[in-house]
C-alpha cells in the first residue's frame, strides 16, 4: 500500500486498501529514499503524505507525514530523514527522525540519538538514548494504556488517533507522598559526582 | 503526575515506571525554556512564557512531584517565581518540588548538567564539561520568596557542594 521507491510525475493521489485517501507530492530535487530492512514498505525522502495511513505491514518514513498513522500490528520506523507530524498507533515505534504528535505503540516507543519527539507517549516500553531530544508526557501504566489504546482503537476508523486524550484515560494517580517513595525522588538520595 | 523540568533518559522513565505514574518532560535546555523565561518582562508576558514552557494543561491530571535538578541558579528570580506560581497552578495540594542548585562554588557550568538517576534512587552528574559562569547562588530565603505557594519543606548541603531543596506546595 505504500510507495516503495517509486517515482511518479509530480503529485500523486490514490487510495488505499481501506479507502483513505493519499496525497503525495514528488520532489524532483531530493534524492531516493534506500530502505534498511528488506522487510519493511518505505515513504522515501521525496515523499510528502497527508492524510491516513493504515497498514498491516512494517514501515519505514523517511518522508513528510501528515495525518494519522496505524500500523495496530506491525513495527514503524521513522528514519533520520522522516519527519511526521500525526497521532501514530502501531505495535512498536523507533524514531530516529522528528515527529510531532502523540505516539501510541502496544509494544515499545524508543527514541533514538538525535532523534526529536514533541507530544505524548503511551506505552508500557519507552526509551530514550542520550542525545535524544523530547518534549511531552509519557505514560507506561498498563491500565491507563489499555484505556488509551482501547479508546483509539473503538474510534480508529472515524477519528484520528490524535484526538484521544492519553492523559484523559490515565486513571492512575499516586499520592505524592508514595511517588515520591517509589520513584526515588531522591529526597534523601546523596548525589554522586560521575 | 512528575513533571520533569530536565532532559529524559530512559533510567529515570524506568525508575518512574514503577511508581505507575504519568511523566511529563520539558527540557528546558534543550526546548528554550530557560531564555523565554529570562527574557519576558515580569507581568503578564512572564507568566504567559512560564504557561508556554511546560506541556499542555490536561484538564483531569495534576502534578504530585515537579523534579528541578539544577534549574533555579539559571533563572532570574522573576522567572523562577512566575515558573513556580504555573507549577502550583497544576498541582495537587501538598504537592513536592526536587530542586538541586550548585550551592558552595563562586561560579557553575554555564548550561544546566543532566542528571541520571539509579535504580537504587541516588543521581549521578553525568553533565559534560563547560565553560564556567558566576553563580548567583540564591539562597534559601530568596529561593523561598519566589517559588510561588511552595514553601521549603527540607534543605541540605551536599558533599559535592549541591544544595538540595525540597518543597511543598501549602494548601
Amino acid at each position: 500500500m505504500f510507495e516503495r521507491g517509486k517515482k511518479d510525475d509530480s503529485t500523486t493521489e490514490s487510495q488505499d486498501s481501506n479507502g483513505s485517501k493519499l496525497e503525495s507530492s514528488y520532489e524532483p530535487a531530493r534524492p531516493a529514499a534506500v530502505s534498511r530492512s528488506s522487510n519493511a514498505a518505505v515513504i522515501g525522502r521525496s515523499i510528502q503524505i497527508n492524510g491516513d495511513l493504515r497498514g498491516d505491514e512494517d514501515l519505514r518514513i523517511e518522508g513528510d507525514v501528515s495525518g494519522t498513522v496505524e500500523l495496530r500490528n506491525n513495527a514503524l520506523t521513522i528514519g533520520k530523514e522522516g519527519k511526521v507530524k500525526a497521532g501514530v498507533y502501531a505495535k512498536s515505534i523507533a524514531v530516529d527522525g522528528e515527529t510531532n504528535g502523540d505516539l501510541y505503540a502496544t509494544e515499545r516507543v524508543s527514541i533514538h540519538v538525535n532523534a526529536r519527539v514533541q507530544g505524548n507517549i503511551i506505552a508500557p516500553r519507552v526509551s530514550i538514548e542520550e542525545g535524544a531530544h523530547f518534549k511531552g508526557s509519557i505514560e507506561m501504566d498498563s491500565a491507563a494504556i489499555d484505556r488509551a489504546l482501547g479508546k483509539t482503537a473503538a474510534g480508529s476508523t472515524d477519528k484520528p488517533v490524535s484526538q484521544a486524550k492519553p492523559g484523559a484515560a490515565a486513571g492512575a494517580k499516586t499520592s505524592p507522598k508514595a511517588a515520591a517513595k517509589d520513584a526515588g525522588a531522591s529526597v534523601t538520595a546523596p548525589a554522586k559526582t560521575a | 503526575m512528575v513533571l520533569d523540568l530536565g532532559a529524559a533518559s530512559t533510567e529515570m522513565l524506568a525508575l518512574l515506571g514503577r511508581a505507575r505514574c504519568r511523566v511529563e518532560i520539558s527540557d528546558f535546555v534543550h526546548y528554550g525554556g530557560i531564555d523565554r523565561l529570562n527574557k519576558a518582562e515580569p507581568g503578564p508576558e512572564l507568566l504567559q512564557a512560564a504557561e508556554s514552557v511546560l506541556p499542555g494543561r490536561l484538564p483531569d491530571d495534576a502534578v504530585d512531584i515537579a523534579l528541578c535538578w539544577d534549574l533555579p541558579n539559571y533563572l532570574s528570580l522573576d522567572a523562577l517565581s512566575a515558573l513556580m506560581n504555573t507549577i502550583g497552578d497544576r498541582a495537587r495540594p501538598g504537592a513536592l518540588a526536587h530542586a538541586l542548585i550548585f550551592y558552595s562554588e563562586p561560579d557553575m557550568r554555564e548550561h544546566p548538567g543532566r542528571f541520571i538517576p539509579t535504580r537504587d534512587g541516588e543521581l549521578v552528574d553525568c553533565s559534560k564539561t563547560s565553560a564556567k559562569v558566576t553563580a548567583p547562588r540564591y539562597s534559601p530565603e530568596a529561593l523561598g520568596k519566589h517559588s510561588g505557594n511552595f514553601v521549603i519543606d527540607r534543605a541540605r548541603l551536599l558533599s559535592n557542594g549541591m544544595q538540595e531543596f525540597l518543597f511543598r506546595l501549602e494548601q
